[in-house]
């Protein structure tokens, strides 16, 4: 045993004389205090480990030394002996309540003193390892919360907010959600329109969050570059079901909003029922239809998407489990039912998020709901104003990428296997102000490409779509006339001038297949064209002729060039509905 | 949450038992159900006739031991469950996995 | 009164053991420190402070134990309850006696430090 400091406080010369000297023998360090006020005084200046305390003492008594060195050794262990003879068990007890641990009666008696001071070392020492072992767990959970809220920035920094702070987007997710396994994004479409993912990791802490990582990048990611839903969804299963261990997986729902043409796309694989809710009260379940993410192998994965009509006014809902498995303080769940209840109750295009969180703090008894309950809501809005919000993302000086030519030719199987439409938009994305203009861009590059695609390498004849068999039919020989692409070739060639206010982007795209017929023609369509061959698309020529401010058909109709002529709003000059350059007959 | 196994007759099924509630502090018992069982256990069959709650802690357990049962192949059947865990087996669409009666 | 001996010689002993050349420093503590403690009482008594009284003699009881004088804190038990009982009509009598009982553990604790 380590020597012990030992304050000892007695006001008989003779017993403190003795004690002290029994103490010294067995190895330990005295302090002599005559009364309670010195004894207070000597404690707060030398720390000892052990305090003996006469009872009655003048000046200070014993009792109230005591309380006032248990009070001044805070949460350190110091115990305190009382010196006694033996006397009335109300004595005692007065001693012991005023913080008294222990008593040692006279005459004092060396190997009792020693049991006790080793008995109390025993519990001293017991007392630091726990206070030890309190601190290194303490400093460990500081640690842990340290890392998390690093591992939060940086999850942030690539599961950035996206457009959850859209008007139209009403949301509930605690910022450590994804601590608990729960992700929340949305995104807005090159193409026009949103996009927005619920997921819900099984399990909870750092595994639950782990998952969450890529799956923020995929949807991000391939959403910027003008993926759709069911794209992501294979994406993310398929990275999920490598990555996560067998056991693991994401229950997740996707929605795929078109406010344009007023369609949602809809898949749920495990989340609870999420929910259409029309201005006119009409509420459409949207039940889970599939696996959840990272079980299935991605041949058998179905990422079939269900489509619904929308209106604006509508609103869509989706949550985690977290709601009705959210329990009160007798422990009961709040329950599916409640929802229903909850969405039959709403007003004409009342938003369902407020009624549905005041339901669960009703139930809870909580101002906020627990970590692991995540609530979206959509509002279906006018595409205009969707278009305004759109435009607000990406707004900065025209300076960058505004004067390019580039040519990306694809070739042979390439064709059956990669779509460039991503990329091509990328490039085009480059321009500062053109990315407002992202949804016709889209549209005029995948137009070309799958006219050029469709019509030119796999030369399928638009009209067997004009039936029903037919459609089938023209889909099925798209698949087989891919298998054979040889000595094909899709070559697209972009260039990008800037113009006060705006700019005037070209896109030519040329394809080694036959050409067009075209039956009416025009000033600007070459003289030189083949009787026989394939009729081009009506409808996608007319959605090119449209958009654009110029279009020409060279060659022998397989070469198609556009002049997209573009404005910022507020700029004076023509945007990009220009007058047309050329007529053709479907 | 006690898990008790019996094996047919020709020793080829196994069948596990999980009473009360199914979730993660089954993870352990659940495993050395079927983990330690010699291979000529050729079917499982998880009754779930006295569970009362499943959470999804206890889906990843399923797939655990789907996967230990060969995964595409396994032959693994779910019995007995109540309204309640059969309402959370498809929501999560566990049919596609298991048969599930 | 009790029939505790003036003297434990062989707590005494130990006590000797324990103090080694700091006996004869310890007796000449106690005595010292009794006799004031001896005025004390007398003073409490004269000045009817039963409380004080009380408290005297229970200190000076505690040293005596100590210091191996059971008979000596056998008195000084008697007068500190008649302290706290308030009433010290009996008072002088047990002052007397333990007066007395000092006087003999004086003289005969002097005689034992003297053989040590």
């Amino acid at each position: 045993m380590p020597p012990l400091k030992v304050l000892i406080a007695e006001d008989s010369d003779s017993d403190r004389l003795i004690l002290a000297r029994l103490i010294q023998k067995l190895g330990h360090q005295v302090l002599e205090a005559v009364d309670g006020a010195e004894a207070v005084e000597l404690f707060g200046l030398h720390q000892p480990d052990l305090v003996l305390l006469d009872a009655l003492m003048p000046r200070m008594d014993g009792m109230e030394a005591a309380r006032q060195i248990k009070w001044l050794a805070a949460d350190r262990l110091v115990p305190v002996v009382f010196l006694t003879s033996l006397s009335e068990t109300a004595d005692l007890a007065q001693c012991l309540e005023a913080g008294g641990d222990d008593f040692l009666i006279k005459p004092y008696n060396s190997a009792i003193l020693e049991a006790k001071i080793r008995a109390f070392n025993r519990m001293r020492v017991l007392h630091l390892e726990l206070a030890e072992q309190h601190a290194q767990i303490q400093r460990q959970n500081e640690r842990l919360l340290e890392e998390q809220r690093l591992a939060l920035r940086v999850f942030e920094n690539v599961a950035h907010t996206g457009c959850l702070d859209a008007a139209n987007i009403r949301h509930y997710a605690s910022p450590l959600s994804v601590f608990n396994g729960d992700v929340l994004f949305a995104s807005q479409r090159p193409g026009g329109g949103l996009l927005v993912f619920l997921g819900d990791f099984t399990g909870h802490g750092l595994p639950a969050a782990i998952g969450a990582m890529p799956v923020a990048e995929i949807f991000y990611g391939m959403a910027a570059r003008g993926f759709d839903g069911p794209d992501i969804l294979r994406e993310i299963n398929r990275k999920l079901q490598r990555i996560l261990p067998v056991g693991m997986f994401c229950c997740g729902a996707m929605i795929e909003s078109d406010f344009k043409h007023g369609l949602l796309r809809v898949w749920n694989g495990g989340l609870p029922d999420g929910w259409l809710v029309r201005a006119d009260g009409e509420r459409v379940a949207i039940p889970s239809r599939h696996l959840p993410l990272g079980v299935q192998d991605p041949q058998r994965f179905s990422a079939s998407m269900v489509v619904l009509n929308t209106s604006p006014g509508d609103w869509l809902v989706l949550m985690t489990d977290g709601f009705s498995e959210s329990r009160n303080q007798l422990g009961e769940c709040l329950g599916e039912e409640v929802v229903r209840e909850v969405l039959a109750d709403l007003g004409a295009g009342q938003s369902p998020f407020e009624p549905l969180m005041e339901r669960i703090s009703e139930h809870t008894g909580e101002p906020l709901p627990a970590d692991d309950l995540t609530l979206c809501c959509l509002q279906i809005v006018d595409d205009n104003t969707e278009e305004a919000q759109a435009g607000r993302l990406s707004e900065s000086a025209l300076s960058g990428a505004t004067d390019w030519r580039c040519v990306y030719e694809l070739r042979e199987q390439t064709l059956a296997e990669f779509s460039p439409l991503p990329m091509l938009l990328h490039i085009c994305m480059e321009v500062p102000g053109l990315r407002r203009k992202s949804g016709e861009i889209y549209t005029l590059l995948s137009e070309l490409y799958n006219n050029a695609l469709e019509h030119g390498v796999l030369a399928l004849s638009s009209e067997w779509k004009v039936s029903a068999g037919g459609f089938s039919r023209y889909y099925q020989e798209r698949e087989r006339r891919l298998a054979d692409t040889d000595g094909h070739f899709i070559r697209f060639e972009l260039s990008h001038r800037p113009r006060l206010g705006g700019g005037c982007l070209t896109i030519r795209c040329e394809d080694s297949g036959e050409g067009f017929v075209f039956a009416e023609a025009s000033d600007t369509v070459s003289a030189s064209q083949p009787v026989s061959g394939t009729t081009y698309s009506g409808r996608g020529l007319e959605i090119l002729r449209r958009m654009s401010s110029h279009l020409q058909v060279h060659g022998a109709g397989n070469c198609v060039e556009i002049v997209y002529e573009w404005m910022l709003p507020g700029e004076t000059g023509h945007g990009g509905n220009g007058p047309m350059m050329m007529e053709n007959s479907r | 949450m006690p898990i008790y196994t019996r094996r047919s007759d020709d020793g080829q099924a196994l069948t596990i038992q999980v009473e009360g509630r199914f979730d993660f502090s089954t993870h352990q018992a659940f495993r050395d159900a079927y983990e330690h069982n010699d291979p000529s256990v050729s079917e499982y069959i998880v009754d779930l006739s006295d569970t009362t709650y499943l959470d999804s802690s206890a889906l990843g357990m399923l797939l655990l031991l789907r996967d230990h049962a060969g995964g595409d192949n396994a032959r693994i059947s779910i019995r007995n469950c109540n309204v309640d865990v059969r309402r959370i087996l498809s929501i999560s669409n566990f049919e596609q996995l298991f048969s599930i009666h | 009164m009790n029939d505790k001996p003036h003297l434990d010689v062989e707590a005494l002993a130990e006590l000797q053991d324990v103090m080694e050349h700091e006996f004869d420093l310890l007796i000449q503590t106690y005595l010292a420190d009794s006799t004031t403690r001896l005025d004390a009482l007398k003073t409490a008594l004269e000045e009817k402070d039963a409380d004080q009284f009380a408290k005297t003699a229970h200190s000076l009881k505690g040293s005596c134990i100590n210091m191996g004088a059971p008979r000596l804190g056998g008195f000084c038990f008697e007068a500190e309850q008649l302290g706290k009982s308030g009433d010290l009509g009996g008072a002088g009598e047990v002052l007397a006696r333990i007066d007395a009982e000092f006087e003999e553990v004086a003289r005969r604790l002097r005689h034992f430090g003297a053989d040590a």
